[in-house]
Order: C-alpha cells, then structure tokens, then sequence
C-alpha cells in the first residue's frame, strides 16, 4: 500500500487543462490518511503557511537586473519599473510602447482584475503586450491564464485552499525518508506529526525499523529499494538548483533567502518527478521552474508569498502539461516529441524566409537541433536576461491556443531578426551567434512574431 | 587553397552530469573557471584554433548534456567527431563506472568508420577537490580501464586550478588529427597547404 502511493489517475487528467473533477480528490487519492486529513483541513492549512516556505521578515527583493552581474544586457531595463521604458529607436514604431501606454495598461488590467467574474479572452490581450512589473499584477495574470486560478474570483479563496492542502499533502507523502516511512506505520499514525516530517525532509535518521523494512531488504515492496532509485534523480536535482541563475542573489548564493528559495525549487521537482514516473525529473526543467517561482514568490500580497511553492507547484504542472512530451525521451522520435517540433519551427522558417532557411540549413549546414533544443525546451529562459524572458513568457502564456506556436513563431521572429549577420556567416560564426543570441528589444521581437502570424493567417 | 574540412578538428566531450565538461572546455578554450555555469543543455560549442607541428587547426569542441535523457539526441551532435572526450569525476564512483555506457553510445550512434581505433581520450577531472582526499577512483583503476579499452590516454585533471589541461587537450588534438586521413582521402587536392600533409598521415599509423 505504502510503496504504490501513486494513483494512475495523478498522471493525466489532473494535468490536463481542465482541472479534475471537484469532488474532493484527495480522498481518491488515499483513502486512509485522507480521511483524517479532510478532518482536519482548515487548521492544516493555515499550519501550512509555516512549514512550506520558511518566512523570515520579508526580505526587499532586489530587481534581477540590479544584481546581475553582466551589465551591457541588464542595465538596459529594470523589471520593476515600465517594460517598454528603453524602447527607442529604430523599433520604436513598430512596438507601441511609451510609460504611459504602458500605465495605462495597467490601470487597465487592474481593473480587468478587480471584475468580479474575469473576461478572460480581453485579460489574455492585454496581458499579451506585456504585463507591467510590481503590484503582483503578474503573478496573478499567470495563474489565470494558467488555468490555476478560476475567471470567477469568487471561487479564488476556496480553490487555492483546496489546492495548497492538497500540495501539502503531497510533500507530507512523498518528501518522506523511508525511516519516517516506516515509523508512520509502526505508530498507525495520526496527522499529529506533521512537523518531525517536514523538518527532516530528504534526509535519513536513525530510528528502529520493523515490519521488514530495512534498508538492507531487497523486497521489491521495500520503502528503501524505492528510496534508492529515487536517491539517483534527487542528486541531480540537487545539482541543477543549484546552479539554477547562478546569478541571481533571488536563487543563489548562502542568504537563508536564496536557501529557502531553493528548498522550494527542489521540494516541487521532487514531488512533481515522485507523481510523474514516467518522466521524472530532466535537467532544465529547473529553468522552466524558476520564473514561476520568482514571480509568485516576490507577490506583494503576503498570503500569496506564503504559498508561493505550492501555487508554483500547479502553475509548472500545467505549463509543463503541454511541453511535457519535449522531455520524455521515449518520444524524441514522435510527432509529440522534441525532434518534430524542431521541425515545425524549421518549417516555420523556410515558409517565411526561404532564402535564410536556405542559407542555415543547406548551405552552413546548420541543423536547427544545434540551437532550437534549448530555446524550445527552456521556453527560452536562457537566451535573455531574466526580466526580458518574464515579458516573453507574459506573451506565450497569453495565447489560448497553448505556449507553443507562439514559442516557434518567436524562435522563428529571432532568426529573421539577425537574418544579415546570418546570411554572412558560416557554419561556426551562425552557431556561435544563435548560442548566444545578442541582446534585443524584446516588444520589437514580439511584435515581429505576431506579425508571422497575421503573415501565417492570411 | 585548403579545403575548410581539412583544417577543422570535431571533438564531444562527454560524461555525466556535474563532472565538469563545461568547466574543462572554457579553461581550454578561454583560461578561465566560474562555478557558475548552469547545467547544459542540448550542447554547446566552442572553437579554437591550434598549431600542431607548424599547421593551423580550427578545433571545434562539443560540449554535451550530462543526463541519460539527452543521449538519443546525441546522434546529431556527435556525427563527424574526429575524437571523443570521456570525462568522470575521480570523486564519484558511478561517473567513471559510466565511461563504458558513454564510450558505447558514442560508437553506436556517431558509427564512425573504424571504431575499434576510434580515438578516445579519458578525463579523470576534479583532483583538486579536498586535497585528493574525497578521491574514490583510484589513478590505477582508471589507466587499467583505459588500457582495457585499446590503450586510451588518460590525464587527470583539474578545471579548476587548470591542471594538466592544455596538456590533455594538446594530446585530444593530436589524436583528432589522427583520425582526419581517412575522410581527406576524398579530398587529394588539398595537400598543398603547408607539405606536412604526408607527414600528418605517417603520424596516424602509429596508434
């Protein structure tokens, strides 16, 4: 019982876009601790404020592009302040940006925020221009075009106290060490021990076990064999937090800041590898994470910021729902997988600029594979700097389609942006360029990609 | 004039996660270390041009993802390499235990022409670490590896400290250039650039 902790069911319709069924799926889930947990509900949650984030006086965030230490890219924009502020020159007709365009914005979306049952389809247009830094306008513009949060806010408040327990439910299951394992059967357990188990998360104590559940049990039901595989994937969790923006005081270094924040990070990838066998954890799904968190993390609102990990646990779920096949290796060769929507993007390129296509793919014989991996798989996180990447993912997570076509149609507005450098290069100055894609005026780069669309459509 | 596949050298560097691929070839390449490089995905590219007796080389290395999951996109990255760099942590046993299912699927998927005398060379990196004595695989397991797999040349590194790696990468240079006659057998013409053509040839018969 303890060893098949996982339904099926966890595995599908829960990620898919609509949310599951409301019947309290937490009793689906386990029958047993659940019905002990449902007792206790409200009071759980509100201990849960504790346990998932540990919160210290709020500490001032700096905005990235103050501390990161590669200034050419960074001084060009600070995220809390107007997005489009630096936008001049030649572009500057082409993306309709001014501060008080970009107030005016705002004011707009706050008060597209404040209706009562939210025009979802008006908030996606807005939100697609860019959506202002500060206010936490962001973050909640996020969890609604994520399908986390409800159009009607009146069903907000219990919707996300539904969801945070049931977050805190998964890490008090699958965060557990097989010695607590263990212990929680011998003592037949009651929810009283909530505590012992978040503060020793991942890591082994000593304590008796019985039952035949010692680390030295082969049985294939033994907590521990599980424990020992899983063992392999959280190292390498371990490894890419920490070397997630490096840059960033938000995710690295020793404050007990950054500490937390990457406890934060790990705890969702592990419970989201644990729930999601078939795939796991892959590297970069790290950066797909961190915006996420970034930007619910430094949320104003306080309640908000307690529950930041567990919020960025469902958005990462459901973004990660219609990428998730870019990940899994089993379907590289797929129409699903990686390699195909490679293709598209390369397609994209030879509908719209067949003499560019011509040139990258014919005549330097650059295989878009070379570059196009990372840009689609980290939704491109890391071909700008943090705050430029936050306005794009406003763009792709605007599309109601879903993030991907408007992703290929990006990646394809950023080859046909640098189309002269590439026309007159060779195989190793046009890798080189598309690696380390140069600083850009992202509304300009958006704009080109809406504009493929308008191109695409008629 | 000389034929650009002539003069350009390919070469992966592989092994698992964390060992420090990417840390190795930026202190070739650029003499430097950070310990902030993110985690590779899908691979990166570098270049740099070397002199190998009085003849100019562009070497054009391939910097590779270290998780299991991306070894089936490999296949792209990896054709055309003129010498594969296997790379493990002398600190952490599985990363050399490894070398094998990296060294196998490397052959398998770049299937170069000849891969018994495919030439390979080993990184034992990260010697630096604790003074050596967080060390787990021994120098002697690893040169006996490497002798069992048709005498590889092995070096133990650190990118850190750039210990030995100029050194290494001289030696992964000297073998991809060993492995470049085959491929310029279509390409006769090109032996006029600087008469060290034939000398080049006689050099690769020797491994």
């Amino acid at each position: 019982m303890v060893k098949k902790r996982v339904p099926d069911w966890l595995n599908s319709s829960l990620w898919s876009p609509p949310p599951p069924p409301p019947q309290d799926p937490v009793s689906r889930y386990d029958s047993k601790s659940a019905t002990a947990a449902a007792a206790s509900t409200t009071s759980s949650t509100a201990a849960a404020a504790k346990d998932v984030v540990v919160l210290d006086p709020p500490i001032p965030v700096p905005p990235p592009s103050l501390i990161r230490p590669e200034p050419p890219k960074a001084e060009l924009r600070d995220p809390l302040s107007s997005s489009d502020e630096n936008n001049n020159g030649s572009s500057a007709a082409a993306s309709n940006s001014s501060s008080a365009e970009d107030m005016s914005r705002r004011a707009q979306l706050s008060q597209e925020l404040s209706k009562k049952v939210l025009n979802m389809s008006e908030l996606r247009r807005l939100a697609s221009q860019g959506i202002p830094d500060g206010a936490g306008i962001r973050s909640t513009v996020w969890k609604l075009l994520l399908g986390y949060l409800p159009s009607d806010r009146g069903l907000w408040s219990s919707e996300l106290s539904k969801k945070r327990f049931q977050y805190k439910h998964f890490k008090g299951e699958l965060l557990m060490n097989p010695s607590e394992i263990t212990r929680k059967l011998e003592s037949s357990t009651s929810l009283g021990n909530d505590e012992s188990k978040s503060e020793s998360k991942g890591l082994l104590s000593r304590s008796e076990i019985t039952h035949g559940e010692h680390p030295l049990s082969l049985g294939k039901t033994s907590v521990w064999n599980q424990f020992f595989q899983d063992t392999e994937i959280i190292e390498q969790i371990d490894r890419d937090v920490k070397r997630t923006h490096p840059d960033m005081h938000f995710f690295s270094g020793d404050s007990l800041f950054a500490k937390s924040n990457q406890d934060a990070l790990r705890n969702i990838l592990i419970v989201f590898a644990k729930l999601n066998p078939g795939i796991r954890y892959v590297q970069g799904m790290n950066e797909i994470l961190a915006p996420l968190f970034y930007v619910f993390r430094t949320d104003p609102n306080e309640e908000n910021v307690a529950y930041a990990e567990a919020d960025t646990f469902f958005c990462f779920v459901e973004l990660l729902s219609g990428f998730r096949d870019h990940f899994c290796q089993q379907l590289d060769n797929s129409v699903v997988g990686i390699r195909s929507t490679i293709t598209k993007l390369s397609q994209l390129l030879k509908e719209h600029d067949e003499e560019l296509w011509r040139h990258l793919e014919v005549t330097t014989k650059v295989n878009p594979q070379f570059y196009a991996f990372r840009w689609i798989t980290l939704l491109l996180t890391q071909e700008f700097n943090f705050a430029d990447s936050l306005h794009i993912w406003d763009t792709l997570l605007s599309d109601p389609e879903g993030p991907q076509e408007t992703l290929l149609r990006v990646c394809c507005a950023m080859l046909v942006l640098v189309r002269r450098r590439l026309l007159a290069g060779d195989f190793t100055s046009n890798l080189k360029l598309l690696q380390n894609y140069p600083p850009t005026n992202i509304s300009h780069l958006l704009y080109v990609a809406n504009k493929l669309r308008a191109h695409s459509a008629g | 004039m000389a034929s650009r596949r002539r003069m350009l050298l390919k070469v992966i560097i592989l092994g698992d996660s964390g060992v420090g691929k990417t840390s190795l070839m930026n202190q070739y390449v650029n003499r430097k270390f950070s310990n902030q490089y993110k985690a590779t995905i899908g691979a990166d590219f570098l270049t740099k041009e070397v002199q190998f007796e009085d003849r100019l080389f562009t070497m054009q290395i391939w910097d590779t993802a270290g998780q299991e999951r991306f070894q089936s996109l490999g296949v792209a990255f990896y054709r055309g390499a003129d010498c594969c760099v296997l790379v493990y942590d002398v600190n952490v046993t599985k990363s050399f235990e490894n070398l094998n299912n990296w060294r196998e699927e490397f052959l398998i998927q770049a299937s170069p022409s000849d891969p018994e005398n495919f030439p390979f060379v080993v990184l034992g990196n990260k010697i630096d670490i604790d003074g050596g004595n967080s060390r787990v695989v021994s120098e002697k397991k690893a040169r006996a590896w490497c002798a069992s797999k048709g005498d590889i040349p092995y070096f133990e590194t650190s990118a850190k400290e750039g210990f030995n790696v100029e050194v290494a990468f001289q030696c992964i240079a000297k073998n991809a250039l060993k492995n470049e006659p085959e491929e310029e057998l279509y390409l006769p013409d090109t032996i006029d650039v600087t008469g060290g053509g034939q000398q080049q040839r006689s050099t690769g018969c020797e491994c």
